[in-house]
Formats: C-alpha cells, structure tokens, sequence
C-alpha cells in the first residue's frame, strides 16, 4: 500500500522510518566523524599537508621574512662597503703615480700603503717636487726609522692627505697633496714654452746662461746642491740652456729658477725649485758680478 | 504517543538540518580555506634557523663583550631547564603534546564567551598558534588573523615536531624588559644560564608572556610572584611538580640580577656610542649586521665613575637633607678622557640609568660658571699680551653693554680685594678680573678659545661668557680642558677605535690625529694657574679628599647654585663633574647654603681619580722650553729675590714677557 507524503503515518510506521538503514547510517558515520577528527585531529592534518603542499607558492612576508629581510639588506650594505674598501685598496696598490690614488680615492674613503709602495710612488716625482712633499731625510726617518707602523692614504674633496701613523694609530707626521700640485707634475707643468721674457716674474733677474753658472761655481760646493737639487731634471730635457731667469717671489722656503732651453722644436722653460737661501747667496754673487 | 511522534520528528528534523548546515559551513569553509591560503604567509623551511639573526659585538678596553646589538640567541631544548620547559607548558598549553595545533575544547568554549558574553574575550591560542602569530602576524584583534593564524598552526604542526616547535616557541617569546628568549630572560632577570634556572626562578619567568609589563618582577615583584603561584598551580594540576615542591618553590623569593633591571644596555656610554654607530652606518647594519665594535670604553674606569658618582650624589642627598624616596634629586655627569688621544674611557650620564635613560653627559647643556675662566685667560694671554704675573684690580667694574643696562659684575664674596696678579685672580675666581679681561679681549677671543679647544655649544658674543654663561655639556668641558692637559694639541673626543665587519674586515679606524690649537707655552701658564686653583684655590677639596698627585683643574658654580662643576686633569687623564638638578633647582644644603663646584664636584671627582690612577706612576706636566719659573711679590708682580724671606708666588712666565718692567730671560 502506498502513502502518500501528506497522509499522516502511524507509529510504527515512523519507528520504521527513524531506525532505516540510511538514517542510522548518518548519523553513526557523523557521530564518527566527529569523534575521530576530535581524537586524531585528522582535519587539522589533512589541512597542514594541504597547506604545506602549496607553501612555495606563498609569499614571503610576516615579521620573520621582513627580520631576514632586514638582516640580508644590513649584510648586504656592510659587503658593499667591504668591497668598495678592496676595490680602492686593490687599485691603490696598483696605482703608479700618486695621481692614480686621487683619482681613485673618494673624499673620506681611506686606505692602507705599504712603505715600499709608498716609496715607489714618492720616487715617480721629479726630486724638485719631491722634497717639496717631503724631505727625503724625513723620508728616511719615517720609513727606515722604525717610527711609522702603517701609512694611510684618505681621501679629500681635492687630493689626498697621507697619514703616517705608529703602532700606537697616532699620526706621526702627515701630508696633502692636491690634484692641482699632482697635476702640475704630471702634465710637467714645470716645462712651459716660450722665453723667460714671457714670465713677468723673472722680469730684471734673467742672466745668460754662463754668467748664471760661474756664479754658481763661486757659491760653496755644499751649496750647490740645493740650489740645483734636480740635476736629471735638466740633463734629461734636449736642446741647449740659453739664459737662467730668478723668480721674484719665494714660496715654502723655496724660489722657482726658469732655464730657458732652445731645441730645433722650439724655446721652453724649465721650472726648478731652488732653496731660498742658496738663491739669495747666488744673487749677491751675481749682483757683484754684474757690477 | 503522539507527543513522542512530534517529538521524534522534531530531533529528526533537527538533526538533519544540522547535518545540512554542516554540510554547508564545511564546504563554505573549504572554499574560505582556499581562498585564503594562497595569501598565507610562506614557512621557512627550518624554523629554528630564523632565530638566529648575526648579533653586533661592542667590546670593551679590555677584550670583554659589553653589548650585544639584534641579539636572538636560540638554546637548544636540552640546555633549558625542564622545570622552565614543564612550567610554560602547563601555563600556556597544557594539552599541547596531545593537539595538532587546536585545542578544540578550549576553543569552542573561548568562541562562545567572546560571541554570547558580551565585554568578555577569552583566549584559547595553543603553543604552536602563538609561535604563528609571533612569527608572522601583527597583534591586530580580528577573526581574520585568527583564522590565518589557526591554518598557519596546522602548517607547522605537521612539518615540525613538538620538540622543534617547542624549542622555536621558548627562542622567540618576549618576556618583558626587553628579553626576546629563554636564555636572554635567564640572563637578563637572574644572571644566568637558562639550564640553571631553578624551578622557582622557571615558574616565575613562565609567567610573565601573558603580559610581560604587567609581570615586569623589576617593577611589580608581588604581581610577578602572585602570577608564580598560578603558575606553579598549574604544574601542580597539571602533575609536573608534586604538593611539596609547589610549596617549596612558592616559598623561594629568587635573587635578581641587580646589574641589569632590564636588557636595555645599562650604560651611558653605551648608548652614546650606538648613537654614533647608527648615525654612520644607520640602524640596520648596526642592529643586523653582525658587526664588531673596538669601544674606548675602560671596563675599570667606567666601575669607579659609576660609583664614585653615586657615592657623592648620595652624600650630597644627606647634606640637602633629601630622603631616598624624594622624587627629585640632584643629578650628576662624569666623564673621564684620555688627552693623548681623546679617547673617552668612562662616561656616566646620571646617578641611575634605569632611572632616567637621559644622557647628561653627552646632551645637558648647563652654565659652566667659573669653570669656563681659563679660555678667558688664554684668551687674554694671546691677544692681550697678558701673563700670569700681570697686576690688575679687583674693584667695582661697569662694562656698558649697546641696547642694555651696563654690566656689573659681583664678586663670589660680594667684595673686593684690590691689587693681585692674575695666577691669584684664577686661583680665587675673582669674577671682576675676568670681566675687565673679556673687556680687554673682547667676548669673540673667548669664544675663538673655547671652540679652537672643541666647545660645539652655541655660545653668545655677550660679555658675561667671562663668568660662564654659555650652556655646555660636560663632555665637551672634558675635552675643551684635555687641550690643556695635552701642551695645546687638541683631539676631539671619541668612543670606538675600530669597527669590523663579522669577518674581521675593517669598516673603520680611528687615528690620533694631533691639532695644535694652543700656543704650548701659554696653555702651560693656564696650566699652572689652575693647579694652583687645586693646591690653595676654589678647589683644594681635592686636595682634602687625599688626591696628592700633580692636577690642575677649576670649579665652576651657576648662578643660583643651579649647577656645580669640577674640570680637572693630570697629564693622562682628564674628568669633568656636573652635579644639579634637571629642573635647575639650587643646590643648597639644609642650612640654606648654597653649593658650590668645590663642595659638590670636587669631591667626586677627586674620589674617582684617586682610585682611577691609583696603579699608575705620578707623572708630572711637561714644561715648555721657553717657559721660567720666577717668584714674584702678589702685590705688585715684582720679581723677588730668592734669598727674600717674604712670602712670594711662582708664575710661570715665558722667555720675553715683562714682569714689572723687566724682560725676563
């Protein structure tokens, strides 16, 4: 016999119902469901197995990734400053010339020279403008005196200053040298054309060359020497030395004398710097021998 | 019958309707879960490895570590106390052996008070979900975090073990005081390492995560031992200690670590020189780049400033007649440099850092009073001509001032002595002298002095800066005076040597750079002035206090008596000593008399040098070359005879000054 939905059942008929197979089924296969996922935790499981499946694909963010993050970027800054400092220290001891280190060395960058570098470097520059640098007894001292424990070169807005320190890191002597003094050298400066009349400065102090020279041999022959102290600068350059000029005015101790050269490739002057003592002796003598 | 018919539909009804529901809420979670887990937060794939973050190393003088910057150490779970590792799982989450990440019951109980009992959250967060929130999240308040959260936790629980998870957890939890971790929290609350911590000390520290400012033991001791008992409760109930061990450990008052009341560094120093760290290599490299720092920092000098400073602090609380719980009371700054060099060997900034983290060493600008009259001499010395045997007036002086009342200047004493030379002009801080000097030189020369010896302060082109009115800090009066001390070379003052990258790589060092500032001759005369200030002078406390070796120095007093100064040195070591109030109250003692540098300063400085150059040869100031040594009549500045009985006073003059119209030779 069929009912139809809207007949009312009887008992039995809804004992029948609760009791069916499908309802039990439901509801023990909930009731186990729900008291194996609270005893195992297997939706928590199946959910982290999920979650970690697709973990490379997540990005990398929270506090943790932005620390690491933080701490590559810091380590990253400290290698660049690292490098930087083995870039300059690397071309520094490559460099040849002083001119090298300036243009390399940024203002506040620093770096370490050895002495004998240093002393190659300081040989490169013609011995007038050396000793304007630095003396060479000084040299001496510092560098065979067992006195300076390192030499730092850092650099300025216009130059370098060199630092020569002890053992105890105290600056025991220091000195600067600008890009316009190294590239007066460099581009020999000290050699310009034309004749000693081009130079106001010489102006009523230009002698012809023999005149200049036997009243140099009349100066004490320890003297001499600081008149003259770049005698390769002047073997070295061609052509014959017509007149000898005195500069007018004296600077760091030292007074500029001008050689004037004739060479079939023109007349050029020759700039030495000779010690201001030896220039007023020499001038007595000349003076004496003009009149 | 019916009734239990109309029953049985209504449950089968419900049932399924439930069922339904569900059905429904597990598919809208699905979709829920998958919808947020693409924008989940990636897990690294070691745990325990992004504790480690490279620390930055600040050594001392002598070698020790003094500072740790972005420190994050991890232990391991075998060097951590069990007791520790008992205690914070019963707090935190006892079931946490037993869960995947939940805590179901806990949960659902916390939802329906934070859903049904309005005013009222309860929180249910497992071990593994606030190692997911402390790694990942913010601390923001919302379902949504929660939930990410809750995923993040199931993530780990299945690709770590308890033993990893647990040992993250304890790595990385705050416990307060600036403590990140275990054995940052031994070590910072009790001194020591986390495998030592007794099970009260691991009862206490468990407690505090909760809220670790509010369990703060340095600042609230009965709230943290109060959370202790829970804590131990909960061991109890929990079956980790038994009945007698509670109580045993309930009854333990543990000792704390009375160096450090919390993980800050401790030190004026210290935070002086990471400020300088930072403001070359910014906070980053600093906290996180694992770089070593050389500090100048002497590991002994800095013990004796600290305490040295607070003895005489709490000497002069007892002649203010200030108790202890008086909320104001007299700061104090002591810096000691070495002028060879300008290294800064001790600095202490206030009588109690974790009182008041303000560094008055480095930034209290104060009037430095009488203490600023030897750039006055100098100055006077090199512009005016003038020397230590010149005779002048200590009489009423009017300096007329453009746009001002005239300036008259008074006398300490409030009188005047008459004729005197300038070495007893200094040595008696005769202020009038000083004016008519300032008159003679001009306020500029002064000023030139001061900033040529390393015064950065802004000062004012007035006439009164003769009798210190420029605002400066004890620092720079250390190192402005350490020119003197060192024949007039000047080296600015400076706090690490040398700073090297993880792999001893230098970044930077420090060279002694020596600037001469001072004629060596004339700083010399000043020199001599003022040991004569400390041998029968303002300041001959320091004498009394027992200091005997060869030092000169000058007190210095504010107007008001707001601020005492002591600035003195000896050939290697150069120490300044503010004393005042932040609030530039007066010093005055319970009779009402005011204090003076020489009464507050003084002292303190003398008790730290003696103790300080206690293992060190006496060593004597250099004298220059063209410096002589002549006796001289106080009253006129005649040259005596030697054979004169009378009593005469030692001037040094140099080789071609005029004293009493002879040249001296």
């Amino acid at each position: 016999m069929t009912i139809e939905w809207y007949e009312s059942v009887g008992t039995r008929e809804w004992l029948k119902r609760t009791v069916s197979f499908l309802n039990i089924s439901v509801m023990i296969l909930s009731v186990m469901l729900i008291f194996s996922e609270y005893r195992f935790g297997w939706g928590e499981q199946v959910l982290g197995r999920f979650l970690a499946a697709i973990n490379q694909t997540r990005p990398e963010k929270g506090a943790v990734w932005e620390l690491g993050r933080d701490t590559l970027t810091a380590h990253e800054t400290v290698s660049q400053l690292i490098d930087r400092k083995s870039d300059t220290k690397a071309f520094a001891h490559r460099a040849d010339s002083f001119s090298g280190i300036v243009q390399h060395l940024l203002p506040g960058e620093w770096v370490t020279l050895d002495k004998s570098h240093f002393k190659d470097l300081y040989r490169t520059l013609p011995l007038t403008h050396a000793r304007q640098i630095l003396e060479p007894a000084r040299l001496i001292w510092l560098l065979n005196g067992d006195v300076t424990d390192r030499i730092f070169c850092e650099g300025l807005k216009n130059g370098i200053k060199i630092y020569f320190i002890n053992t105890g890191n105290r600056v025991i002597h220091q000195i600067e040298l600008t890009q316009d003094t190294l590239t007066a050298i460099t581009e020999k400066k000290y050699l310009k054309p034309g004749t000693l009349e081009t130079f106001d400065e010489f102006s009523g102090r230009i002698y012809p060359v023999n005149r200049f020279f036997d009243a140099v041999f009349k100066l004490p022959a320890e003297m001499i020497p600081d008149l003259l102290p770049d005698t390769d600068l002047l073997l070295d350059q061609e052509g014959v030395i017509s007149r000898v000029g005195i500069w007018n005015e004296a600077e760091d101790g030292f007074i500029r004398l001008g050689f004037e050269f004739r060479h079939q490739t023109g007349i050029r002057v020759l700039f030495v710097n000779a010690r201001e003592w030896t220039v007023w002796q020499l001038g007595l003598i000349l003076k004496g021998a003009h009149s | 019958m019916k009734g239990i018919l109309s029953i049985w539909r209504a449950a089968r009804l419900v049932f399924f309707t439930g069922l339904m529901l569900v059905c429904a809420g597990i598919f809208l979670v699905t979709l829920l879960i998958l919808y947020t887990a693409s924008d989940l937060p990636r897990l690294p794939e070691d745990l325990s490895r992004i504790i480690e973050t490279p620390q930055s190393l600040v050594y001392n003088a002598s070698g020790q570590v003094v500072l740790r910057l972005g420190e994050r150490e991890s232990v391991p779970l075998n060097r951590v106390s069990p007791d520790f590792i008992n205690a914070i799982v019963a707090t935190e989450d006892h079931r946490f052996f037993q869960h995947h990440g939940i805590n179901k019951l806990r949960t659902a109980k916390a939802l329906y008070v934070t859903l049904f009992e309005p005013g009222r959250v309860e929180g249910a967060s497992t071990i593994t979900q606030q190692l997911a929130k402390n790694l990942f999240f913010s601390f923001e308040q919302s379902f949504s975090r929660k939930f990410r959260e809750l995923l993040v936790s199931f993530q780990i629980e299945v690709t770590h073990s308890k033993a990893e998870i647990l040992e993250v957890y304890i790595n990385q939890i705050h416990f307060g005081a600036g403590a990140q971790g275990i054995e940052k929290a031994a070590d910072t609350f009790f001194g020591k390492s986390a495998r030592d911590l007794t099970l009260s000390e691991a009862a206490l520290l468990a407690g505090l995560p909760k809220s670790p400012s509010a369990y703060n033991p340095f600042r609230h001791m009965d709230r943290a031992l109060k959370r202790r008992q829970l804590v131990l409760q909960r061991m109890k109930d929990t079956g980790y200690i038994s009945e007698d061990q509670a109580a045993l450990a309930a009854s333990d008052i543990p000792e704390f670590n009375r160096e450090k009341k919390d993980a800050r560094s401790g030190s004026y120093f210290l935070d002086a020189l990471v400020k300088s760290l930072i403001d070359v290599y910014g906070e980053n490299v600093v906290y996180n780049g694992g770089i070593r720092v050389y500090a100048t920092l002497d590991p002994r000098l800095q013990d004796l400033a600290k305490l040295s400073l607070r003895q005489g602090l709490d000497q002069l609380d007892q002649e203010m007649g200030i108790s202890g719980e008086k909320p104001s009371r007299p700061q104090g700054a002591l810096v000691a440099i070495e002028p060879a060099t300008g290294a800064v060997r001790a600095m202490v900034g206030g009588r109690d850092y974790f009182e008041s983290e303000f560094n008055r060493a480095t930034h209290a600008r104060r009037q430095a009073g009488s203490g600023f009259k030897p750039f006055v001499y100098y100055a006077a010395f090199e512009k005016g001509g003038l020397h230590p045997g010149t005779l002048m007036t200590d009489q009423s002086v009017t300096i007329p001032v453009t746009g001002a009342p005239d300036w008259q200047p008074r006398n300490f004493e409030r009188r005047f002595q008459g004729n005197m030379v300038l070495k007893t002009a200094l040595t008696r801080s005769v202020n009038t002298i000083a004016a008519q000097l300032v008159q003679l030189t001009g306020p500029d020369a002064v000023i030139d002095t001061a900033r040529r010896c390393g015064i950065n302060s802004p000062m004012q082109d007035v006439f009164s800066i003769a009798l210190g009115t420029a605002d400066v800090t004890p620092l720079e009066m250390t190192a402005a005076f350490s020119v003197f001390a060192n024949s007039g070379i000047r080296h600015d003052p400076f706090l690490f040597w040398r700073v090297e990258d993880a792999f001893g790589r230098v970044l930077f060092e420090h060279i002694v750079q020596d600037q001469p500032v001072l004629d060596p001759a004339i700083a010399y005369q000043v020199v001599d002035m003022m040991k004569a200030v400390v041998d029968t002078g303002s300041g001959q406390r320091v004498r009394d206090h027992g200091f005997t070796r060869s030092c000169a120095g000058k007190t210095g007093t504010s107007n008001n008596f707001m601020d005492a100064w002591f600035t003195g040195f000896t050939p290697t070591l150069c120490t300044s000593v503010w004393v005042g109030f932040d609030r530039r109250d007066p010093l005055q003692d319970k009779n009402g008399a005011g204090i003076t540098g020489g009464r507050g300063a003084a002292p303190i400085w003398a008790r730290f040098m003696q103790q300080a150059l206690a293992d060190e040869p006496e060593r004597n100031f250099p004298v220059p070359r063209d410096i002589r040594f002549e006796k001289i009549d106080p009253d006129t500045g005649c040259p005596m005879d030697s054979r004169d009985s009378r009593p005469g006073i030692i001037v040094a003059v140099k080789r071609g000054q005029v004293l009493c119209g002879e040249t001296v030779r």
